[in-house]
């Protein structure tokens, strides 16, 4: 199994942790939490979206 | 301070205190605009659906007439071309699937398979993804395809576009004419997110039978989400309520001991991790509710609205009254098939009742139809005002 399809079982309101994708970027030379609050709202976007379809 | 906005503060000031049980100067009054407006106006159902400018300008010309506190919404509940760019299969909706001028019709089915409880329980949104969103959406039937990718784009820029177009809506409404929208976030008990969307209610009632303990780790693997999209966000606003259309709770669907077993236990943890983080649920009880009252009474004061639809109203008032606000008390067969001056005596007689020591929203029960007669949804908002002062 490649890593990106391992489960990851994400929280309430998390599609794809910053954790995950944290240790797949490695090297981190800028702000890491303006990088990270971005990420998190663009998926916490993604999360809503999802359940939308299940709340129906 | 403008006059629009001294407007607005006075309203918000009325929704608050009815809401924290307390005495506001009138009885405050909700109300929507629903599918009804579309034979007032002209315009079909479909034109209504599809094109959103088109339904908010129709709430806009209705606003300026009409003196209610409580917003809760235009005439169409869903945006359809987000649904079709998805090829979703869970809608008919007029104009495409049933006659322009039909109210949408949901089409419940097993979506998801017995057989899949357990991979949902262990990671429900990326069951949702992997295998719920396939299920339900023509487009995605085969994932990772040009179709399935574009879809999933055009449903997701949907989604962004009529939050945004809502959103500039409700600040041009609160701003031209002082109205206070009735909450934000949008939630469900567990088990109806289960029975309705997911397995259906053919499916989540054998279930009760031959697995019931995958419906119930199901319930509890759903609680944190629906805890989560209620409060629609980490910044949410916690001062205005979540709205949660309640069910298969309403009796008889479920039997007492069913209730109590499957259904209770989840929606009133969704309730209390809401009320954790300061935020309330209009507890939308669709139906009749009333045996069930002395186990909603079990909820922490204040953390629910509890809107009276066919419950037994002087029962909910004398289980629930002084510590939950009440909502409601106008049936919606009154307004379809009253007359103006019967609506008003009913107002007048629910105000009586229900309103005496405040804690109370006037509102109708449920979702007004579209049969509902335009002269009966404008006679129960001036009777309110008419009888509604303290």
């Amino acid at each position: 199994m490649a890593d990106k399809d391992k489960l990851l079982n994400p929280d309430p309101g998390v599609c794809v942790p910053w954790e995950v994708k944290l240790e797949e970027i490695g090297e981190f030379p800028g702000n890491e939490a303006i990088v990270k609050k971005e990420w998190e709202k663009l998926d916490d976007f993604a999360y809503n979206f999802i359940w939308f379809w299940a709340q129906r | 301070m403008s006059e629009k906005q001294m407007l607005y503060q006075k309203r918000l000031e009325r929704y608050m205190t009815a809401m924290d049980c307390g005495k506001p100067d009138m009885v405050p009054v909700a109300f929507g605009v629903g599918e009804w407006i579309a034979k007032y106006t002209g315009t079909t159902l479909q034109e209504i659906y599809y094109d959103l400018d088109k339904s908010n300008s129709i709430v806009s010309e209705m606003l300026p007439g009409l003196d209610f506190d409580i917003f809760k919404g235009g005439p169409s509940l869903w945006w359809p071309p987000m649904f079709d760019a998805m090829g979703s299969k869970l809608y008919k909706f007029p104009g495409i699937g049933v006659e322009e001028n039909s109210t949408f019709q949901f089409n419940e089915q097993e979506y998801m398979k017995p057989e899949d409880y357990d991979e949902f329980i262990a990671s429900p949104t990326e069951w949702l993804v992997n295998h719920y969103l396939p299920n339900i959406s023509t487009e995605l039937e085969n994932p990772g395809s040009y179709r399935s990718t574009v879809a999933l784009i055009k449903g997701a820029a949907a989604f962004a576009m009529q939050g945004g177009i809502m959103a500039q809506a409700y600040g041009k409404w609160t701003m031209d004419h002082g109205i206070v929208g009735q909450g934000t976030g949008f939630t469900k008990a567990p088990f109806d997110t289960l029975g309705d969307a997911l397995r259906g209610m053919k499916g989540v009632l054998l279930d009760l039978r031959r697995r019931p303990e995958k419906v119930l780790a199901a319930c509890e693997a759903i609680t944190p989400h629906n805890v989560n999209c209620g409060l629609a966000g980490a910044g949410a606003d916690t001062r205005f309520p979540c709205f949660a259309p309640l069910h298969r709770g309403a009796y008889p669907f479920l039997n007492p001991n069913q209730w109590n077993n499957f259904y209770w236990p989840s929606l009133k943890a969704t309730i209390e991790g809401l009320w954790a983080r300061g935020k309330r649920m209009l507890f939308y009880a669709e139906g009749d509710w009333t045996p069930y009252l002395e186990k909603i009474a079990e909820l922490p004061d204040k953390s629910i609205i509890f809107q009276i639809d066919t419950t037994d109203p002087k029962k909910a008032k004398a289980i629930l009254g002084g510590r939950f606000c009440l909502q409601g008390g106008v049936p919606t067969t009154l307004l379809t098939y009253g007359t103006p001056a019967k609506v008003k005596e009913h107002i007048k007689r629910t105000i009586d009742e229900l309103a005496c020591d405040g804690g109370f929203i006037l509102d109708a029960g449920g979702v007004v139809m579209g049969d509902a007669k335009q002269e009966n949804v404008i006679a129960m908002i001036e009777a309110a005002r008419e009888y509604g002062a303290y």
